[in-house]
């Protein structure tokens, strides 16, 4: 088998698996905070927190898809390695800034909520 | 010699992962008391902070720990092997533990900031100034 193809499903699968992962634990628990944005509205809080879910499932996996065009050719077994990891490692990044620039936006918000309130 | 890479990988890979989820679960189970003074009791928001802050750290080191996995020297022999493998896993050891202190002034701050609002809090429920043992 081709090794480019093989560097597709190997990244696939991982990238997948950690999207998947990462989001239903941000899905669990980031309801919280969403609750107290919504001054306690459960309905509205669960609508949004689910919306939210599908949109960052859809971004991530057309990101992870997208890296398939632009991929080195892959010839020898160390290249697949070092082409897996990095691309790997460079959503997993950008998934880790994007989660603290988030958190950072909950204190903010949460912040201005708490003063306007009061 | 390609498969010298090949081990050089497969001990790299490993090694940061042990070393990422040692450091995380060592910092995470401890900042539980932080996150509890932090929030003032409110345990549901406390755990969820903490999760969310083992989630980033987690995050941030795995994938700047593979992104940073290639390496562009040729191996020719395990000693040139070995010395690659002792840049990237030291590098990686010390990267890790600015990002513990990093987390750990994140922890200090919020706590500080806590406090001042608590004593804050206090201080416009109950004006009057708080009996301060004289010295």
């Amino acid at each position: 088998m081709n090794y480019n193809i093989l560097a597709y499903i190997i990244y696939a699968v991982i990238t997948m698996y950690v999207i998947y992962w990462v989001g239903r634990l941000f899905h669990r628990n980031g309801r919280v905070f969403i609750l107290q944005l919504f001054h306690h509205h459960e309905a509205q809080t669960d609508a949004t927190n689910n919306i939210i879910l599908i949109a960052y499932y859809l971004f991530n996996t057309g990101y992870a898809i997208v890296q398939f065009s632009n991929w080195q050719p892959v010839l020898t077994i160390p290249t697949l390695i070092a082409s897996i990891a990095g691309k790997t490692g460079l959503l997993v990044s950008i998934l880790a800034v994007t989660h603290y620039f988030n958190m950072a936006l909950i204190y903010i918000l949460s912040k201005r909520i708490l003063h306007y309130s009061s | 010699m390609k498969n010298l890479i090949v081990i050089a990988y497969l001990v790299y890979v490993p090694v940061i992962v042990l070393l990422t989820f040692y450091v995380a679960h060592s910092l995470f189970r401890n900042s539980l008391v932080y996150m509890k003074d932090i929030f003032n009791g409110r345990d549901e928001i406390a755990v969820a902070t903490n999760t969310l802050f083992k989630i980033g750290f987690y995050l941030l080191n795995l994938g700047f720990g593979l992104y940073i996995l290639e390496i562009t020297r040729h191996l020719d022999t395990p000693q040139v092997a070995i010395e690659a493998l002792s840049v990237k896993i030291g590098g990686f050891s010390i990267y890790l533990g600015v990002m513990l202190f990093l987390n750990l002034y994140l922890f200090f701050r919020g706590k500080r900031i806590a406090k001042q609002k608590r004593l804050a809090a206090q201080f416009i429920a109950q004006p009057n100034i708080p009996n301060i043992p004289q010295v």
